[in-house]
């Protein structure tokens, strides 16, 4: 049975097969999140909302791209919205919450568990720079580089998710990828001052 | 090699991606330029960032969550509704509404005294205003 007829089926009022959605794209949708809001707990709630947006949405879907994408729109779209609302919030607190999670849940810093305890303090804070440059980017270069850099999607998908042109998509990476360096070199000239 | 140009393939050098001679090029202006070396190393943590990131593994309940709060959502009204309950429901909304709105009215209209005229003395209703004296004679007295 090919997607489109499992979607038939869960309009039709079989909505225990939409598991089978969930499951097969849930990693898919998170990764996309936590790109977006690079904490596990939001990115959770997060994914938790773009399938039963889907869901709602299902009687909408026309068909005429493959559901992936559909989803990567609805995934776009809802981190987008939780960053607009969440704007307010400290960007400390949420790299405090981002570090507190993430220790939680692995119960150590990201790959840097063979440093010394000064050089976690020092890759922490650079990842607090990383963090914020990623942060800073306009809405469509993050979404791009999000898809190109979390998602491993090429140009082409790329475009067919943001509804824009490859060429476009190119030059929205190239970009997100000059304005982050930009902002990384302005750290390392900083950091160099002191 | 100048820092703008080592900067711009830095992404691709640190994937692998660069031809060998470029290759060469990048890693010895690394060895001689303390900037750009410090910049390839926080794009490294950068990548390193992004894969702990992609690796990280979604809530192992998540479909039993979705299905439990789509389940919900339909049994309060919301998901996949049958055929024709997008124009039914605002449909019945208006109606209930309206006779909302009527039930008032007649309410409101049962409380309000039924008419004036069984109220009025008879002596009154037939006085004819103008065959009353005017006041102008009585201030005259």
């Amino acid at each position: 049975m090919n997607e489109n007829e499992l979607i038939k089926l869960i309009i039709q009022g079989e909505r225990e097969k939409f598991g089978i959605f969930v499951e097969k794209y849930q990693q898919l949708v998170f990764r996309t999140c936590m790109g977006f809001v690079h904490n596990k707990d939001d990115a959770d709630d997060l994914t938790q909302d773009v399938f039963i947006q889907a869901y709602q949405s299902l009687p909408e879907f026309k068909m005429k791209s493959a559901f992936s994408t559909w989803l990567y729109r609805i995934a776009v779209n809802a981190s987008l919205n939780k960053i607009r609302k969440s704007a307010g919030k400290s960007f400390i607190h949420r790299l405090e919450s981002f570090f507190g999670s993430e220790n939680q849940m692995t119960g150590q810093f990201p790959a840097f568990d063979t440093d010394d305890p000064e050089n976690i303090i020092i890759k922490q804070e650079h990842s607090q720079w990383i963090q914020k440059a990623l942060d800073s980017l306009p809405e469509n270069q993050r979404t791009a580089i999000v898809l190109s850099k979390y998602d491993d999607l090429s140009q082409k998908e790329i475009a067919e998710i943001m509804n824009t042109t490859e060429g476009a998509v190119e030059a929205l990476l190239q970009r997100a990828k000059k304005n982050l360096r930009e902002k990384l070199s302005e750290n390392v000239r900083g950091k160099n001052k002191k | 090699m100048n820092c703008q140009l080592c900067q711009e393939n830095l992404d691709a050098y640190l994937g692998g991606g660069l031809p060998a001679g470029m290759m060469t090029q990048v890693e010895s202006h690394l060895k001689t330029c303390d900037s750009c070396k410090r910049l390839s190393e926080i794009q490294l943590l950068a990548n390193r960032v992004i894969r702990v990131e992609k690796e990280t593994e979604v809530d192992p309940f998540l479909v039993t969550r979705v299905l439990a709060n789509i389940e919900r959502l339909d049994a309060a009204g919301f998901g996949n509704a049958p055929l024709g309950a997008g124009i039914l429901r605002p449909a019945l909304i208006t109606l209930s509404l309206a006779a909302a709105v009527l039930f008032g009215i007649m309410l409101g209209n049962l409380s309000r005294p039924a008419g004036n005229a069984g109220k009025i003395p008879l002596e009154l209703a037939l006085i004819n205003d103008a065959s009353l004296e005017s006041v102008d004679i009585l201030s005259l007295e």
